[in-house]
């Protein structure tokens, strides 16, 4: 009986060993975003180092928010007494606001464009090309959208700036740089009664729909806009 | 007994391993092909139990060679750019069927016997 004990105790410390390597396997995989495992030395040497990256990438991130926050703090602090600097803080705050370097959150309406669904059951009528959504319709909606008084415009999240460049990449576009996909959500702030004319009668998102793009147009009271993630360089212009 | 020890083992596996840090992706190919050493290791632990000839060194060893050769073969395919882990994949897996049946027809049969010797009762009832 003893024996069957130290057996059972064995076998289990086995599983044990199993459960956990079959865990850590489970979350290496998922974290790394795709199911196929590859022996390819170089492959799985790129995947490391994005993988590297991205966790300081995250850490520095958080980081660099931790010391941000304690800026404001100091700021704070520091304007609190004084009517001169309290003055300062409020440009500065305001100047955040306007350049995207602040969150801002307000009433306004989402836009969602979708490349067209429909794409596969008829697509011996269409170009291909005319059932995706591409750079350019972005960018004209994001015009539109700032023609008729969007004080703060962000495409999945990204936050449009002075300097923002929206770009094809292939089947993606680049926003500030960074890759975002379809469904595009691009929200922006401002009256919505305004921005609602987005979707007037021959407007871009009428050609849009009429390519078989899927357009959704919703008001709402509550939109955060988040703020730029980037760093803004100005090295070239001098003001006098 | 044994069924307990599995199920407790696999239970705080499980949980360490939730809480475990991520490991580097070159090596999660080593850790793949020694999980399916250790699972080779269990059924054979398994079945060498109900044939009653467990021998805790033997298993022990048995473990750590299987994971420590087949690590070294993957190592070794990806020098030489031959996916050599799919052999010992293939090994693994074969055992683990064949365990796996040694296991069944023990199982089937000890029913089988305990069915018999039931109706055999019940025969001698009614007569």
């Amino acid at each position: 009986m003893k024996n069957k004990y130290k057996i059972s105790i064995i076998i289990g410390c086995m599983c044990l060993l199993l459960s956990l390597g079959i865990s850590i396997q489970i979350k290496t995989i998922n974290n790394i975003g795709t199911s196929t495992t590859s022996t390819n030395e170089i492959e799985n040497k790129l995947r490391d180092e994005i993988l590297k990256t991205k966790e300081k990438y995250d850490n520095l991130y958080s980081d660099l928010e931790q010391v941000e926050n304690q800026l404001e703090e100091e700021r704070n602090n520091a304007a609190s007494n004084n009517s001169d600097l309290e003055e300062l803080e409020k440009n500065i705050t305001e100047g955040n606001k306007i350049l995207g370097l602040a969150e801002v959150t307000g009433q306004g309406i989402i836009v969602t464009l979708n490349d067209n669904q429909l794409l596969t059951s008829n697509n011996y009528i269409l170009d291909p090309n005319s059932a995706l959504v591409h750079d350019m319709d972005v960018i004209k909606v994001i015009n539109e959208l700032k023609n008729a008084g969007a004080e703060a415009i962000s495409i999945n999240d990204q936050r449009i700036i002075a300097t923002t460049a929206i770009e094809c990449d292939g089947n993606v576009i680049k926003v500030n740089g960074i890759k975002v996909g379809a469904p595009f959500e691009i929200k922006a702030i401002g009256l919505p009664e305004y921005l609602i004319n987005v979707k007037r009668y021959g407007g871009y998102l009428m050609y849009l729909e009429q390519r078989g793009i899927t357009v959704n147009v919703s008001k709402s009271d509550q939109i955060t806009i988040p703020k730029y993630t980037g760093v803004i360089k100005f090295e070239y212009a001098e003001s006098k | 007994m044994i069924v307990i020890g599995i199920i407790v083992g696999c239970i705080i596996g499980a949980l360490i391993g939730i809480n475990a840090p991520i490991i580097p992706y070159t090596y999660s190919t080593f850790l793949a092909i020694a999980v399916v050493a250790a699972l080779d290791s269990v059924f054979g632990g398994i079945t060498s139990v109900l044939k009653k000839n467990f021998d805790l060194t033997i298993f022990i060893s048995g473990f750590f060679c299987n994971s420590i050769l087949s690590i070294a073969l993957t190592y070794l395919g990806q020098k030489l750019n031959i996916d050599i882990y799919l052999a010992a994949l293939v090994v693994f897996v074969g055992r683990m069927f064949t365990n796996l049946t040694i296991i069944r027809r023990y199982y089937i049969e000890k029913w089988t016997e305990k069915l018999q010797v039931n109706n055999k009762n019940k025969e001698e009832k009614a007569k």
